[in-house]
């Protein structure tokens, strides 16, 4: 599956990257501690998350994660936005909880 | 000049996890008994008890500084220092505007309370100190530093609350005046301090860090902070 297609099942925003769109999804991690996605997320997750922090798109960068979702209507600031359009990793959102979207994410690449 | 012992970690009964024990007066003389020539008082996103622990300080011979440990939005733990009363009231404010007021129960979190010089509680307060504030870590440096205050992480070598667990590495964007270390970590980009992070009095200065001043004060730590006139950082304890 396409990010572009998981974007439209679990009707997610995307907020940038959009050359990422194509990459594919190869499974999720869910994690509000970037020192643990740093160490164990695999290449090609998706990454629910509620942090905002630029530092979460390098980190996405340096594990070659498919994208970004961050949960709970949270809103990415400039810097993170700016990152994810340079890495082309695409930096989703959905107002649904951490919980709701990362049994969703689940169910469909399960 | 000459060297100086300073702790500049220590919390007070008005951190909801800091020991009863740790009153004003009780944290001032277990600093001198430890050789201590100057403190800061960093308790969680509050500045209410500094001047209390100045004034007595200011009698018995040991410098205090005013500071608070402040958690950021990404849960990061910095001590921010401020250079005198005038500033920490200005972050005093700052720090309730972006106080998210988490509900608070002392009977699980423990009590937080702001005293007067005799020990007679003057307040209570009634939401969780502790939580994290609604601004990121680089506004809380940018508040720090438009208050002519140190901003520093706290404890990066932990796994929880630090710059590093949180976020996974210190943003090369970020201007930090030093960084604390818990461990023996000391070969960094950035000065290191150690501090003891003190919640109960036997704890105090077990962590201090050694500075070449010509007097413990705010003025020379963020002089010796920048390795400035001759003011630098001597050493940490291993």
């Amino acid at each position: 599956m396409k990010v572009t297609e998981m974007v439209e099942r679990l009707s997610l925003t995307v907020f940038a990257g959009h050359d990422g769109l194509g990459r594919i999804v190869e499974g999720g991690y869910t994690s509000d501690l970037l020192s643990d996605v740093m160490g164990h997320a695999d290449a090609g997750s998706v990454w629910v998350t509620l942090q905002t922090h630029r530092n979460v798109m390098a980190i996405a960068s340096l594990r070659d994660l498919a994208a970004v979702i961050i949960s709970s209507g949270e809103k990415p600031g400039n810097e993170t936005i700016e990152q994810s359009n340079e890495d082309g990793i695409p930096l989703l959102g959905t107002t649904l909880s951490t919980y709701e979207i990362t049994g969703k994410l689940y169910s469909i690449t399960g | 000049m000459r060297p100086y012992r300073a702790d500049l970690h220590i919390h007070s009964i008005l951190s909801p996890c800091a020991a009863l024990e740790m009153a004003p007066a009780a944290i001032i003389s277990n600093a001198k008994k430890r050789g201590l020539d100057m403190i800061a008082l960093s308790d969680h996103n509050s500045t209410l008890n500094c001047e209390v622990t100045v004034a007595l300080g200011r009698e018995a011979g040991i410098s205090v500084l005013r500071a608070a440990e402040v958690t950021s939005a990404e849960e990061v733990h910095s001590l921010v220092i401020l250079p005198d009363e005038n500033a920490m009231l200005g972050f005093q404010k700052w720090l309730e505007r972006h106080s998210t007021h988490a509900p608070h129960d002392p009977e699980i979190f423990g009590y937080q309370l702001v005293v007067d010089v005799h020990e007679n509680i003057v307040a209570e307060i009634d939401h969780f100190l502790t939580a994290a504030l609604d601004a990121s870590l680089e506004e809380v440096g940018a508040a720090a530093h438009s208050l002519g205050g140190l901003f520093i992480p706290a404890h990066i070598d932990r796994q929880s609350f630090s710059i590093t667990s949180q976020l996974g590495f210190i943003p090369e964007e970020l201007f930090v005046d030093a960084v604390e270390v818990v461990g023996g970590m000391t070969d960094l980009l950035y000065p290191v301090v150690r501090n003891s992070d003190a919640h109960m009095p036997e704890h105090i200065g077990r962590r201090f860090t050694t500075y070449m001043l010509e007097n413990p004060s705010f003025e020379e730590l963020a002089l010796a902070l920048r390795g400035e006139k001759g003011r630098h950082i001597i050493s940490v304890t291993p």
